[in-house]
């Protein structure tokens, strides 16, 4: 994994990737009702663009509804009404990522400055910053977290130079081991273990950043499946992956991956944005019927 | 007068607090005068007889409180206090001006929360006091609601400072409730002083629940049939569930369940025996978080999914819409005074206990040093983190507390201590005087287009004892009926029911029978029956077994070595263990409230419960009295002698005559009615087949007393032969007499019929099932009636799975979509 930060030197050349996101269930029992809500559009933004995309659901839907989310993400509300053993959801996207604006090394300013301007003024990012401050039911307030995040926050530190020193930490003290935990999986639980997936060490950054008034968003997507040729494959990309976006006024939202202890670049497609995972589950749903299922996710992130 | 100086005697004023009684020493003030003079009048015994119609009242109506702390969840009743709470109308002009004012402040603040969020942007509001309130959901930003009604019913709860002025202590706006209650308090106290109640111009509260009613239809979405309006609970395990029927009963409103409730093309639908039907408004009880597993918590297994998308889209209403509770949050009330001049351009009109939140560095050093004076208490309610008052605090409790709050300041308040008014009670031991105790107001509000429309009155909340600084229901204390005193005459020919019907009412009152309550009710047929033939087969093996030359003594399960065709039965039953020797069995099988008979009514009494806004008092009444009967008093008290369980089963299928009796006579013959008369016949069918199945199987040396006995032929049977039972004639009248209502025959012809009326309107499910058993009926002849005959053994056999199958069949028609339940996925 990448140690070296900041990061590569790819070509700053708008890259393109193909993405297929395939979800498979399989169920023992015929499910007879189904609701779905699926949040799977790729975002646009100033540096990301969605040249195509397309969702496919087999069996057929008998009705959706798209709508968009309270952060911004498209969501499709979907829902099959008649019996069926299996269903799959397949997106397929074509995205364009151009290079981010550069990171300095430094903000120019203590931690404890962006805290009191959030706080001071709640319309930073139109409110968005304010909103991203407050613990949720998967990052709850924690005494542990608060105590694993404030080492890095010492007194007058700059934001950006602690921000960073905690994703290196959470990438050096926990192992990543798939399997490791489940989607109720609290902090506290991964911080006794010291290990888990992209999705914990995210909640994990947020608790502790939030804890000390700092605002900070959950954020979902993709890596790039195979590196380029000398690059070390990264974690977490077999599914959609998981990081953080933390705010600092003047510099807006940064991202932060502290599984692959990098900041996002070129190579991170992002997909949406919340809370905590809750808020962007790529595919939630509410079955009737079904009995014991089989769940498949398959992910490809092909450059072109 | 003797009795008003004793019955003030010991009232003790609390210095330093409001009474709402006393203005001075001894003195009533004006508006008490007329109602204590009138109690003068009355003697000790006369106010000791009010308390006890009261309760049996309470009691009989079955008024409860769920109280979730009790660990068994089991009902604790209502208490009300006699002496109504009474207000002039003056002051309480007040009272309803300022509500209905903080009604509409709340409204619009809800409105910019959930749409342009300006006032957080400028920071009229603090962002953390809404994001960081539990309450707050992010699902609802962006829905607006019809007419705008984020808010439509509300509930402020009132304390009166020392001064006499009201202020408000905290906001209900998520589900509030207590409407019903103060409308049962209402109906129980108007009338123990019905005359007092006419004098004094009492306001009534009728016009508060039509207003809520015409107000609900009219912000609800049109389309797919007349408005039909639900009211969602959690279920009877709720705490105030009981009010949940009551207004649903009330206000004629469908009770439902989230899993009577679907999502289907973008619309509400309940499930019904009929198919679905359009829901246009939700009157919620349910806590908004749990509404909607797909958007909101996922933990939820109460919720409707879809239930958002469909507020989103404007296709069902929602009262209160979601997201509403986020108002509670008591650190809003440091900031409605400017809310109230920036948005209404008014004064705030009726004030808020003093509070700040803790989030502003300088409220939170203010607190530690005003720690005396005030209580804090988190942001959200909270029965883990109750409201701690800082005068009662040791030194590590304070620094305990301190270093709690310091985690997280946002999450908490510092609220003023009032010292809250008090009023008179009558406690139960005294009653001969008024006792004081501190008393607390809440006052309802709902949403029309003239404004906020306030009930006359409210719920007066009464704490535990004297000195009780803090009022709650779910750790006990009693309520009092609200009198607003009006100087002129008020209308009393005013009433919810006679306003309100329209010929459209009389069509949907008939339709809408939730799957669920069919099923219960079809259950509660089952069960009924089931109890009543166990009463009776009991009592015929206890009376067989006694050994009458030894009397009284306990029962004896073997006579002479053979067993007794009544201990078979039971046996067959599951009430007797297989090789149960023991004497006592049969006694424990009667009395033993966890097994046998009794389980047998826990299974009767569960599914009442879950239809309780479907019987009538006196039917409930009925009920609880099986319940509390003294027959499993007794435990397993093994020694008890028979007689006494004799006489206990005679009372019990007395009372189970009863209750058939209010099916019989009181329930009208709709859909409901059939699905209840098909539990009692199929129940009642497989338990004469069995019965006939032990009888003929036994040898012949026993009398077949006990058959009849067990199918309440004997009158009939002696009426018609003057012998001893006889085969040839007991089975004419327990098989093909289709006059007698114990028979096979009987059973089947009714099941038939009950079964063709519902196949012509719902299509065929189980008359091809029924109609090989009627010509396996039509095809007994006298020659057939005899112990060995073949055919009386292929149509008992038949009949049985018969009965079996056809509860299947109805099963898989009527109930299985109230049967099935949500498996929830998360996918990464």
């Amino acid at each position: 994994m990448s140690e070296a930060l900041p990061p590569q030197d790819v070509a700053r050349l708008p890259a393109r990737y193909d993405v297929e996101h395939e979800t498979l269930y399989d169920y023992a029992a015929a499910v007879s009702q189904s609701w779905q809500l699926a949040r799977l559009r790729p975002r646009h933004l100033a540096w990301q663009k969605v040249l195509s995309y397309a969702l496919q659901i087999d069996p057929p839907v008998d009705e959706r509804h798209e709508t968009r989310d309270a952060f911004g993400n498209d969501s499709l509300h979907f829902a099959l009404h008649c019996a069926h053993r299996t269903l799959r959801v397949r997106m397929n996207c074509s995205v364009e990522i151009d290079a981010r604006d550069v990171v300095p090394a430094l903000l120019g300013q203590a931690w404890e400055r962006v805290r009191d301007q959030v706080l001071a003024d709640p319309s930073h990012d139109d409110l968005n910053a304010a909103r991203m401050c407050e613990p949720t039911r998967l990052v709850p307030l924690s005494e542990q977290a608060r105590a694993y995040a404030q080492r890095f926050f010492s007194p007058g530190r700059d934001w950006l130079d602690a921000v960073l020193a905690m994703m290196h930490a959470i990438h050096a003290d926990f192992e990543f081991e798939p399997g490791a935990t489940t989607v109720s999986t609290s902090v506290d639980e991964v911080l006794a273990q010291r290990s888990g997936v992209c999705q914990d060490f995210a909640h994990l950054m947020l608790a502790g950043l939030r804890s000390l008034g700092l605002p900070a968003r959950y954020v979902s997507g993709y890596l790039l499946t195979d590196p380029p040729p000398g690059q070390p494959r990264l974690a977490g990309v077999d599914a959609t992956h998981a990081w953080v976006a933390a705010y600092a006024p003047g510099l807006g939202w940064v991202e932060f991956d502290p599984t692959n202890d990098q900041l996002a670049d070129q190579r991170y497609i992002t997909l949406a944005w919340g809370c905590d995972f809750a808020d962007v589950v790529p595919l939630r749903g509410v079955i009737l019927g079904g009995g014991e299922q089989q769940m498949e996710v398959r992910v490809s992130v092909v450059p072109v | 007068m003797p009795l008003l100086k004793k019955l003030l005697s010991d009232y003790a004023a609390h210095s330093g607090r409001y009474d709402e009684l006393l203005v001075a020493p001894q003195q009533p003030r004006p508006h008490w005068q007329a109602f204590i003079s009138a109690m003068a009048t009355r003697n000790v015994p006369e106010i000791g007889d009010t308390l006890s119609m009261m309760e049996r009242e309470i009691r009989d109506n079955g008024i409860t409180y769920n109280v979730y702390a009790d660990g068994q969840g089991s009902d604790r009743l209502w208490e009300v206090d006699p002496l109504p709470m009474l207000l002039p109308e003056a002051e309480w002009q007040a009272i309803e001006s300022g509500v209905a004012q903080r009604a509409e402040l709340l409204n619009r603040v809800l409105a910019d929360i959930y749409g342009k969020q300006d006032l957080m942007r400028c920071g009229a509001i603090p962002p953390a006091v809404i994001f960081g309130h539990a309450g707050f959901l992010h699902a609802a930003q962006g829905i607006r609601p019809s007419g705008g009604v984020h808010l439509f019913h509300y509930a402020a709860d009132l304390a009166r400072a020392p001064d006499g002025k009201w202020w408000v202590v905290s906001d209900r706006t998520q589900a509030p409730s207590g409407a019903g209650y103060a409308l049962e308090n209402r109906l129980v106290v108007s009338s123990v002083f019905a005359q007092l109640f006419r004098d004094l111009n009492v306001r009534h509260l009728a016009s508060y629940f039509a207003t809520l009613r015409d107000s609900i239809l009219r912000l609800s979405p049109r389309g797919d049939g007349s408005p039909l309006i639900a009211l969602l609970t959690p279920g009877p395990y709720n705490e105030t569930y009981f009010e949940h029927a009551l207004l649903a009963r009330y206000l004629g409103f469908t009770l439902v369940e989230g899993h009577d409730l679907t999502v289907r093309d973008g619309r509400v639908w309940m499930k019904t025996v009929d198919g679905l039907q359009r829901v246009h408004a939700i009157l919620r009880r349910q806590d908004d978080d749990y509404c909607d597993p797909l958007e909101l918590r996922t933990d939820s297994a109460l919720g409707i999914p879809g239930l958002t998308d469909c507020a989103r889209r404007g296709t069902v209403f929602l009262a209160n819409a979601l997201g509403a509770g986020v108002l509670e949050s008591g650190a809003l009330l440091g900031y409605l005074p400017a809310l109230s001049e920036r948005l209404l351009g008014e004064e705030l009109r009726l004030p808020s206990v003093a509070t700040w939140w803790l989030g502003e560095p300088a409220a939170l050093e203010d607190a530690w040093e005003q720690l005396d004076h005030i209580l804090i208490k988190p942001l959200e309610r909270s029965a883990r983190e109750p409201a701690v008052f800082g005068h009662a605090l040791s030194a590590s409790e304070r620094e305990a507390l301190r270093r709690r709050v310091e985690l997280r300041p946002q999450r908490y308040v510092a609220q003023e201590w009032v010292r809250v008014s008090q009023a008179p009670v009558i406690e139960r031991e005294q009653r001969d005087r008024l006792a004081a105790r501190t008393v607390g107001l809440r006052v309802f509000a709902v949403a029309t287009p003239q404004g906020y429309q306030v009930m006359a009155g409210g719920l007066t909340r009464v704490a535990a004892d004297g000195n009780s600084y803090s009022i709650t229901m779910q750790r006990g204390g009693r309520s009092k009926d609200t009198w607003v005193l009006s100087h002129t005459p008020v209308n009393t020919s005013f009433s919810l029911l006679g306003r309100t019907i329209t010929p459209n009412d009389l069509v949907s009152a008939r339709a809408n029978l939730p799957s669920r309550t069919a099923e219960n009710l079809f259950w509660y047929g089952r069960y009924g029956e089931r109890c009543e033939s166990t009463a009776r087969l009991l009592r015929v093996a206890i009376a067989q077994s006694l050994d009458r030359d030894d009397a009284p003594a306990v029962p004896q399960l073997d006579r002479t070595g053979t067993s007794l065709p009544a201990l078979e039965l039971a046996r067959r039953q599951g009430l007797l263990g297989a090789s149960d020797a023991d004497p006592g069995a049969l006694v424990l099988a009667c009395t033993d409230p966890n097994s046998g008979l009794g389980a047998q009514f826990q299974q009767l009494a569960r599914v009442a419960f879950n239809l309780r806004e479907r019987m009538s008092q006196d039917n409930w009444r009925t009920l609880n009295r099986l319940h509390t009967d003294p027959l499993f008093a007794h435990a397993v008290d093994t020694q008890v002698q028979a007689g006494s369980v004799l006489a206990g089963l005679d009372r019990i299928i007395i009372t189970m005559m009863t209750l058939s009796g209010f099916v019989l006579d009181g329930m009208t013959r709709g859909l409901g009615w059939r699905f209840l008369s098909l539990g009692r016949r199929i129940e009642r069918l497989m338990h004469v087949c069995t019965a006939l199945q032990v009888g003929i199987g036994a040898d012949g040396t026993h009398s077949l007393d006990w058959l009849l006995e067990l199918a309440d032929s004997t009158l009939t049977y002696r009426s018609r032969y003057l012998a001893a039972p006889e085969w040839l004639a007991v089975l004419d009248l327990l098989v093909r007499d289709d006059t007698n209502p114990r028979s096979v025959a009987f059973q089947v012809k009714g099941l038939r019929e009950y079964v063709a009326k519902l196949e012509a309107t719902h299509g065929r499910f189980a008359s091809d099932l029924l109609n090989p058993v009627q010509a396996l009926l039509d095809a007994l002849t006298p020659a057939d009636l005899t112990p060995q005959s073949p055919a009386l053994t292929q149509l008992l056999g038949q009949a049985q799975r018969a009965g079996h199958a056809a509860a299947d069949e109805l099963t898989l028609k009527f109930f299985t979509h109230s049967a099935a339940r949500s498996v929830l996925s998360l996918v990464a």
